[in-house]
């Protein structure tokens, strides 16, 4: 925990309200640059909402949010997305219709030729999705005029992760990125999470499955009941009990 | 469809039966299938259907609808789709006319107002569809009401006079007619041809093309990559209305009346002529090609079916069984599809 270095992210006294729910009561938190944090907490804990205030889906009531050091206002995925926080929502990233080269440059399509023709440049954003899927390490031979529909539910998030990698996001957001895959595509994406910290990007991880988190995190934050309930676990000293423990209430009760 | 999914998977181009195979698997191959069709059958039991004169006759009538169908296409793809079409048919010549008659206006300018008009009623419908999330099946229904009770309300029912316009460039240019050996070409097919050939450009080749597949395939997604979700259904709603009235300007042209009834209907027969050629009525997936297809099979079978000797009441029968036909077609390949992946 020896914090020298300027966080990534800062979150302070956020506070959120959905009318009258409270759901984000004084929270803070703190990513630092290449670290992959786990975000726990049973269903309606907040970490929803959490992220998405963070990726700027949705307002926050009040508090600061800083990102190396500079004050930020995310209103938008947009900003979110322009301060270098990248969020990849289950299922929701990407277009099943559109070929994995559109939807890796979708909204930043390269282009060619005057402005006024809006001409893409397809040639060139096939060629660079060629290599980006190799980079993520994609061992099967796909080429990016494949459309994503064709692809399995692991391909996909390895599609999305590219993405964020290749537009130097330094936050990257995964949502449940485990959802619904098998044991060997898990392997794959868990293996995508290391790889996107190796290349010196955070990332933020969020799963139900807390043996997924286990494998891959540095560090990780329990929410309940809209508050930050542990935000410095260790997953080389702590147990899953306890962290179990933590997300469902046990340890107060003990 | 499996075998499709790994010839678009091997890194070599595919060959021999891996092309046909995709051939089949795209959305134009059943409309093209069935134009071929029935060329072939209207032209064996009648082979004045292929005269040049019966062609001509056909395509004239054809781009008009046609227009309303291309830009249609491009805002179903997007995810939306607007029944005020046929309205808006009939209310912008009607304005332009009447400012023409009434107001003593020259013809152009009054064209102009009359666009503008079609442009700010496809923006009221965008509106009311992006800002206040109401489906696109309502908005454009109370728009479809409002435009044509406000053409009737504007001309107290009667056509508006055209014969006094004379010679009129304007004209010229949207109707004009020339001959290319024995084939009288209206100018109208020219603009047809052009503006075909643009949408197709702007759908499959341009970024914002990559918008709007974008914007109906995953709204969602789309927005959080930071795309313009909301402005490109806007601009679409405009164009659509645009071309709406721009057709019904030709057509008050073409045949001297802007009749305040004129265009009841079309919006459907608009609606049927996109999703035969193969673009989905939920977006995401559009085809310019398709389209130009699906306008050329619904008006050669009305014209076809006239000339083999079928009753022309009988053509809504023959339509409606293509609609579906097409539909249960299309539906059997996308769960082909699904099931691949």
């Amino acid at each position: 925990m020896n914090g020298t270095a300027t966080p990534l992210v800062e979150m302070r006294n956020i506070e959120k309200y959905y009318g009258r729910i409270h759901a984000l009561q004084d929270v803070n938190l703190t990513i630092r640059p290449g670290e992959i944090v786990g975000l726990l907490g049973d269903n309606g804990a907040g970490k929803s909402t959490l992220i998405k205030v963070l990726s700027g889906a949705v307002p926050y009531t009040s508090g600061k949010i800083r990102i190396k050091g500079r004050e930020v206002t995310l209103r938008s995925t947009s900003d979110a997305i322009e301060a270098g926080i990248e969020t990849i929502y289950q299922d929701s990233a990407l277009v099943p219709q559109l070929s994995i080269a559109r939807n890796l440059f979708m909204g930043r399509e390269l282009r060619k030729g005057p402005r006024f023709f809006d001409w893409m440049d397809q040639e060139r954003m096939n060629e660079v999705a060629g290599q980006l899927l190799k980079r993520v390490g994609i061992s099967k031979d796909i080429p990016a005029t494949t459309p994503i529909g064709a692809l399995s539910g692991g391909e996909r998030q390895a599609v999305a992760i590219a993405r964020a990698m290749h537009f130097e996001s330094e936050l990257i957001i995964l949502d449940e990125p485990t959802n619904n895959l098998g044991v060997a595509e898990t392997q794959g994406v868990l293996r995508f999470v290391r790889e996107v910290r190796n290349q010196g990007h955070s990332c933020i991880f969020i799963a139900h499955n807390i043996h997924h988190v286990f494998q891959v995190v540095d560090r990780m934050v329990v929410m309940r009941r809209g508050k930050v309930a542990a935000d410095d676990l260790d997953p080389e000293t702590s147990s899953i009990q306890e962290v179990e423990n933590i997300i469902t209430g046990e340890h107060l009760a003990a | 469809m499996t075998d499709t999914r790994t010839t678009a998977k091997s890194a070599t181009p595919p060959k021999g039966p891996g092309a046909l195979k995709r051939l089949v698997a795209m959305p134009e191959f059943a409309p093209m299938v069935l134009l071929a069709v029935m060329l072939v059958v209207f032209t064996a039991i009648n082979p004045a259907f292929l005269s040049l004169r019966n062609i001509s006759n056909a395509l004239t009538f054809t781009v008009e609808l046609g227009l309303i169908a291309l830009a249609m296409t491009l805002l179903m793809t997007s995810g939306e789709f607007d029944l005020s079409v046929g309205s808006v048919f009939g209310f912008a010549p009607v304005v332009m006319w009447a400012l023409f008659n009434t107001l003593g206006l020259p013809l152009f300018p009054a064209f102009l107002i009359a666009l503008v008009v079609a442009l700010c009623i496809g923006m009221v419908s965008g509106i009311f569809v992006t800002a206040l999330r109401i489906p696109s099946f309502l908005v454009t229904l109370g728009m479809l009401l409002m435009v044509r009770g406000s053409a009737l309300w504007l001309t107290s029912g009667f056509p508006q006079r055209t014969w006094d316009a004379g010679e009129q460039w304007l004209a010229a240019v949207l109707v004009g007619d020339f001959y290319i050996g024995g084939l009288r070409i209206y100018m109208s097919l020219i603009w047809f041809i052009l503006i075909a050939l643009a949408a197709h450009l702007l759908l499959t080749r341009t970024r914002f093309g990559n918008w709007i597949q974008a914007t109906g395939g995953n709204e969602g997604a789309a927005r959080n990559r930071g795309v313009p979700t909301k402005r490109v259904k806007l601009i679409l709603f405009m164009l659509s209305a645009a071309m709406a009235g721009l057709a019904g300007i030709i057509s008050s042209i073409r045949v001297s009346a802007a009749n305040p009834n004129s265009g009841m209907g079309y919006e459907l027969e608009v609606i049927a002529m996109v999703v035969i050629g193969g673009t989905v009525l939920t977006g995401g997936r559009g085809t310019i090609i398709g389209t130009v297809l699906g306008v050329l099979i619904l008006r050669l079978m009305r014209n076809g079916i006239v000339l083999i000797g079928v009753p022309g009441l009988a053509y809504n029968i023959f339509i409606g069984a293509i609609i579906l036909g097409m539909m249960a077609l299309h539906a059997g390949l996308e769960r082909r599809h699904n099931e691949g992946t």
